[in-house]
């Protein structure tokens, strides 16, 4: 006989209360898992999106919101306020490598939304690699056809001499993109004098990506394109920034809400350890008879209490990777992960791994307190006269 | 002159306080001796259970003295009393003795690990336990399995388990049918026999007949003492 074999039959003598007592630390824990899973993910997703958008700095109109400098990684629509003569402006700037137009706009095609991105062909297969899968490129920098992303290809099922309909306009595609793994892949690419002309706002763009020559420059160099031009520029570690802050804040919240559910799972343990120890004080009694000590009782039910944390922790970090793989593409289902290429990957590294064990064990172990203490305050006197 | 194993030195207890205090014992006196079988009868509710649990160590005497060997009971602390009790204390209670989810075998084990038993040798020692109580085939059985009887062989090998100076039963028999009351009685008179001193509380006459010598207790106080033969 052991301390560990006297808590294993203690536990599995209520079966019912024990499954069910466990089933809420391991649903706790796994929402909790679930949810700090797919908060890695996204925030990954997020830091891959702005690497690939291939810029240093990025100018946008004056006055955007957080949302609209989203959109920039996302491919959303956006108000079309840079005019193409700042567009000159911008690339004329002393240390400015590239500057590219981007005009992000909107269509339905079979009724499902599409992002039309208005590009200068050329810069862009440089700025980000591209490669095609099917077909050709563009041949002009204003050849009215469209490029689609492996994605849209894939999903409606199109391939080179395709038509697509923009607003009326019939325009060929020629060609698809290799999979890139980024937004490119769910949009569908037009030289930017066409989307111009079809959405009439001609002369203007939605945002400039830029990239400088020396990046110790990019402070000077973005100061400069705002005298040159009337417009704001973020750099990409600040849209990085203020892009996690926002998703951050969110999956901090569930997080919180999911961590509630924990703490109440904690509860759970405290009252069938409590339930527990009423309903054996009579056994307390003889095993202080037979010679326990207060120590030994104790242990015995801060262990017990332990064990939940244990197969709880287990059961929930399993049950939450799964259901981060399972429903992690429709909790995260908004405007801004639904024009991610993909669903954000669930993620999580060993270190969370450890934490989350431990917060599972430490809160089992913090509720098997008062039981223990409880158990062991007894005497052995008042433990007995209760048959 | 037979020494003393244990001598209770003008015990009282009271439980409660106030206006609610109640003597169960006032100024208890009492000596067992080394390999003696005692019986102590009474009526209901004057004292013998909480003579018994103070004799073991279960229990504080609110005043006075319980020596067991050259011990001070109520000098120990907690974890030096339950030590004693593990070693040299064996209880065997009326009912409810073992512990439902663990098999006969294990509640003798339980014992022996209180003990200081490493498991290994424990288990070998509570199946020859197990074995000299006549329920070696009963081993790997629930209590819940067992007959009222059987249950309080088992409640006796356990308390048996660390060899310990004294056994200490709470109407041990008061459960039990009389083909099972014959049964632990021979089980008694033989550790008897092997010297091992025996304190039992019983309602029934029959029973403290077996003893060397019947204790009444009444109101808390010992009212008559006799040795058989006396
Ligand atoms: N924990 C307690 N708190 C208050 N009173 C108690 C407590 N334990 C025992 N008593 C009282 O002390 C007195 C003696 O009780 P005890 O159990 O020793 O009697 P007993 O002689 O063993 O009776 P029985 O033959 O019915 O078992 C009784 O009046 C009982 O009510
Ligand atoms: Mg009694």
């Amino acid at each position: 006989m052991n301390l560990p074999k006297l808590v294993w039959r203690n536990l599995l003598r209520r079966k019912g209360r024990f499954i069910f007592t466990l089933g809420g630390v391991a649903i706790g824990m796994a929402a909790f898992v679930t949810l700090l899973t797919i908060g890695q993910g996204l925030n990954r997703e997020i830091r891959r999106q702005v690497q690939d958008l291939g810029a240093n700095l990025v100018v946008t109109p004056k006055g955007w919101c957080a949302y609209e400098q989203i959109s920039v990684l996302t491919g959303e629509q956006l108000p079309e306020a840079i005019p193409m003569s700042d567009v000159d402006k911008i690339r004329g700037v002393p240390g400015v490598k590239t500057a590219v137009p981007y005009l992000n706009e909107k269509t339905a095609f079979r009724n499902r939304p599409v992002p039309i991105i208005g590009v200068w062909p050329e810069a862009m297969r440089a700025l980000q690699k591209w490669e095609l899968a099917e077909g050709r490129f563009f041949n002009d920098v204003a050849e009215p056809a469209v490029v689609v992303g492996s994605a849209i290809a894939k999903q409606f099922q199109l391939k080179p001499g395709d038509e697509f309909t923009v607003r009326g306009k019939v325009l060929p595609i020629i060609g698809v993109l290799r999979e890139t793994g980024t937004k490119d892949d769910i949009a569908s690419f037009v030289p930017l004098p066409v989307v111009q002309s079809i959405y009439e706002v001609q002369g203007k763009v939605s945002f400039v990506a830029v990239q400088v020559e020396d990046l110790r420059q990019v402070d000077a160099v973005s100061l400069r394109i705002q005298e040159k031009a009337n417009v704001a520029v973020v750099s990409d570690k600040q849209l990085l920034a203020s892009i996690l802050s926002i998703v951050g804040t969110v999956s901090t919240a569930m997080q919180a809400v999911a961590a509630v559910g924990v703490l109440a799972a904690a509860f759970g343990i405290v009252n069938t350890l409590l339930t527990a120890v009423y309903e054996r004080r009579r056994e307390i009694g003889i095993l202080q008879a037979v010679g326990s000590t207060r120590q030994t009782l104790f242990a015995a039910f801060l262990l017990e209490s332990g064990l939940y944390g244990l197969f709880g922790g287990v059961l929930g970090v399993l049950i939450g990777l799964l259901g981060a793989y399972v429903f992690g593409p429709y909790l995260t289902d908004n405007a801004f992960t639904a024009s991610l290429r993909q669903s954000p990957v669930p993620s999580l590294d060993g270190a969370t791994l450890l934490w989350t064990f431990a917060l599972s064990e430490g809160l089992a172990l913090v509720a098997g307190l008062y039981p223990a203490y409880r158990a062991a305050k007894l005497t052995p006197v008042e433990a007995m006269r209760y048959a | 002159m037979p020494e003393a194993l244990i001598r209770v030195e003008n015990v009282t207890k009271v439980y409660g306080s106030g206006a609610a205090s109640a003597a169960a014992l006032s100024g208890v006196c009492l000596q067992v001796e080394r390999g003696s079988w005692l019986a102590i009868m009474g009526p209901s509710g004057h004292g013998k259970s909480t003579l018994l649990q103070i004799m073991g160590g279960l229990d504080r005497p609110t005043s006075g003295q319980v020596h067991l060997d050259d011990m001070e009971l109520s000098n120990l602390g907690p974890a030096k009393l339950a030590r004693t009790r593990a070693r040299a204390i064996g209880f065997v209670f009326q009912f409810f003795n073992l512990l439902p989810h663990l098999t006969a075998l294990e509640n003798i084990e339980l014992a022996l690990w209180f003990g200081g038993k490493r498991s290994d040798e424990g288990r070998a020692r509570a199946i020859t336990l197990l074995d000299s109580v006549g329920l070696a085939d009963k081993a790997h059985l629930p209590p819940g399995a067992l007959s009222g009887g059987q249950q309080q062989r088992v409640a006796v090998a356990r308390a048996l388990a660390n060899e310990p100076e004294i056994l200490l039963m709470d109407e041990p028999t008061g459960n039990l049918d009389s083909t099972s009351e014959a049964d632990l009685l021979k089980l008694l008179g033989s550790l008897h026999e092997h010297g091992r001193t025996i304190v039992m509380v019983t309602h029934n006459l029959a029973v403290a007949e077996h003893a060397q010598r019947v204790v009444h207790v009444k109101d808390g106080r010992i009212e008559r003492d006799r040795f058989s033969g006396d």
